[in-house]
């Protein structure tokens, strides 16, 4: 029992209070005719289901599944609406990441000068800030999905899964314009007199592939957001700067990798291969390497293996997390 | 807005609408029971409120509520959350079965727990401890359902009606029929943000009365738009009604309650202090409100709980 401290006093018969203090109040509360069992017995008896508690994993996927035309509706519906109100409207979508990435190619790539070594800073720079653009923006999108809709979760029935599925949907849904814009500028950038060539090969069929299981990927690192922000909110407040920490530490500007020598020699191993192998990193890694010629990053298998081994991890773990809280959400 | 107006926002025979209230009295035959709720409990966290500050004095002012400042995210996320956070009890072990056939009314003043009960019995609302068990699905019909403002009507009504459930097919097919009954015609294409406030309320009863569940509960839906669409909206709850088999109504209007309803339960500082017959517990409640109302004139004595303001509080995220 919480704040309470105003309680009836006991009257005798409800029916007909006497004193004018007595209809102020209102009669005790009613003793249930029937106890706890009986109510449980009737309940199994006539096969009933019990609302408000978690469905069997099984169930729960099929009923996700099932609400797909719901997911994909809500995704690109919240992708339109975010850039509809400004002139420019859905032009927004690929001229944020385009901007965002010149900043960088500024500071980093020209005024700092970390990407010595490269062949091409800007394709670096580039697919680095396109791609963990996406990430970036799943993880705060996921910790929001739930918080922010709390008012469709108290009216209507439906997985709770759906709205960080949808959230990660309608991000998919603006950065695929805004991969066109990044292989284009990737392409110029090999025009330019200080770097070589970038032809266009076959390897390049291959982004979409990179492209998905950077979705799946990001789908379950939303749904382990959700959860966490779910029950506590402070945790809003710590993703900024995690996510800071994730994007200096997996090369998206600058590749870090050429860093890492400069540390002591004891854990210049063990934090290399970190570095190395952390998803982000291998992402980043793959799509370089299809995207661009560049000598340091050669394709290599062993890194999609990685890449695919990632984004099950990821979706397969941050689902079930996510189920395990499903009825939970919506009661703060 | 005053506390009292606040606390005793009832209707009583004031909008009483004749037209309303046409036909006979709704007798039941009753049936298997469908919906039994044991021992429910609902506990709200409410982050950014002590509970002791809004427990404490009885005249604690709305002002006064602590806000959720930086300071205090700082302070609640190292200190895991002790002193920012307090939790409401709203739903307090109440327990009933209800049977195929009936009509039951929730009444009660504002903030007793009638819709967080409402919400919790369609299972919106997961509960603290006790339970809720269900035959089939049941729904809840109202004006709350919240939409994408900045999306078009239409927008809306496909989230809406993927979101009850319904395949695309389905929301395909019944399309023009929730425009119609909006009412709303070529605003459709608009974003929502742009109608008035009626015209958007009325479309979110149209959405959610689009499809028809087999329990079915409403929330203060009658109390929206004019007296032509209050008829039309009546017309299409008894349509639902007729293939629901069991229907909720939590409403301020007893007029209401007592067209629509055979049974009454009566919720007060979340627990339930009368069930029964509409007739004998609509009569105990219209006597405790009017008591209450006197009571408020002659002296603006606090005669609700702490627990009820809090409530109104955590409320109006709703």
């Amino acid at each position: 029992m919480t704040t309470d401290t105003a309680r009836g006093a006991p009257s005798g018969d409800r029916g007909t209070p006497g004193a004018k203090d007595d209809l102020l109040r209102p009669p005790e509360p009613i003793v249930p005719d029937t106890t706890s069992q009986e109510r449980l017995a009737l309940a199994t008896q006539f096969d009933l289901r019990q609302m408000g508690v978690r469905p069997p994993l099984k169930d729960y996927v099929r009923d996700v599944v099932s609400r797909w035309p719901f997911i994909r509706t809500l995704g690109t519906s919240t992708a339109y609406a975010k850039n509809q109100n400004n002139y420019l409207g859905q032009l927004w979508a690929v001229l944020n990441p385009t901007l965002n990435a010149i900043v960088y190619i500024l500071i980093f790539g020209i005024l700092l000068g970390t990407t010595r070594g490269l062949e091409n800073a800007i394709a670096f720079i580039v697919i680095g800030t396109f791609l963990f653009r996406f990430v970036e923006q799943s993880v705060h999108a996921g910790s929001r999905s739930i918080a922010q809709k709390t008012n469709l979760i108290r009216s209507m029935h439906f997985p709770r899964a759906v709205l960080p599925t949808a959230q990660v949907v309608s991000l998919l849904a603006t950065l695929v314009p805004a991969l066109l814009v990044m292989c284009v500028i990737v392409l110029l950038s090999g025009l330019l007199p200080a770097y070589p060539m970038i032809p266009i090969r076959w390897s390049w069929l291959l982004l979409p592939a990179i492209v998905a299981l950077l979705w799946i990927f990001n789908t379950g690192v939303a749904f382990m957001v959700a959860r966490a922000v779910a029950i506590t909110p402070d945790l809003d407040n710590v993703i900024g700067f995690i996510m800071r920490l994730v994007m200096y530490g997996s090369g998206v500007i600058f590749p870090v990798t050429h860093y890492v020598d400069r540390l002591p020699d004891a854990v210049q191993g063990i934090v290399g291969a970190i570095l190395e192998y952390q998803p982000i990193g291998v992402f980043l890694y793959v799509a370089r390497s299809i995207l661009t010629q560049e000598p340091e990053i050669p394709q290599d298998p062993w890194m999609w293996l990685w890449a695919a081994l990632w984004a099950i991890v990821a979706f397969v773990v941050g689902f079930i997390v996510f189920w395990r809280g499903e009825e939970r959400y919506g009661r703060d | 807005m005053t506390e009292s107006e606040l606390d005793l926002d009832v209707d009583l025979e004031e909008d009483f609408e004749p037209e309303d209230l046409e036909g006979p009295s709704p007798v039941a035959t009753l049936g298997d029971p469908v919906l039994v709720v044991d021992d429910l409990n609902i506990v709200y966290r409410v982050f950014g409120g002590k509970a002791k500050q809004v427990a404490g004095g009885a005249n604690v002012k709305e002002g006064t509520a602590p806000r959720r400042s930086f300071l205090r995210r700082l302070v609640s996320s190292t200190s895991q959350h002790v002193g920012a956070v307090s939790e409401v009890h709203a739903v307090r072990g109440i327990s009933f079965v209800a049977r195929h056939g009936e009509s039951i009314g929730i009444v009660g003043i504002n903030g007793s727990g009638k819709s967080t009960l409402l919400r919790a019995i369609t299972g919106l609302i997961p509960p603290h401890s006790g339970g809720v068990y269900v035959a089939g699905d049941p729904a809840l019909l109202g004006v709350n359902a919240a939409l994408m403002p900045q999306l078009t009507g239409e927008k809306n009504i496909w989230i809406g009606g993927l979101a009850l459930g319904l395949t695309p097919k389905q929301v395909e097919e019944r399309f023009d029929d929730v425009v119609e009954f909006a009412d709303i015609g070529d605003f459709v294409y608009l974003p929502m943000k742009t109608y008035s406030s009626g015209m958007s309320a009325r479309l979110r009863f149209a959405i959610s009365s689009a499809a028809t569940p087999d329990i079915l509960m409403i929330d203060e839906a009658l109390a929206t738009g004019d007296a032509a669409f209050k008829a039309r909206s009546k017309a299409r709850i008894d349509e639902v009604r007729k293939n629901a088999g069991t229907i909720f109504l939590v409403s301020h209007s007893t007029s209401t309650i007592e067209a629509m309803c055979t049974r009454v339960l009566w919720v007060h500082q979340g627990q339930l202090v009368m069930d029964g017959p509409t007739g004998e517990v609509l009569e105990h409640y219209r006597t405790f409100v009017r008591a209450h109302r006197q009571a408020r004139s002659s002296a603006r004595a606090g005669g609700v709980g702490p627990r009820a303001r809090s409530k109104q509080r955590s409320k109006k995220s709703d």
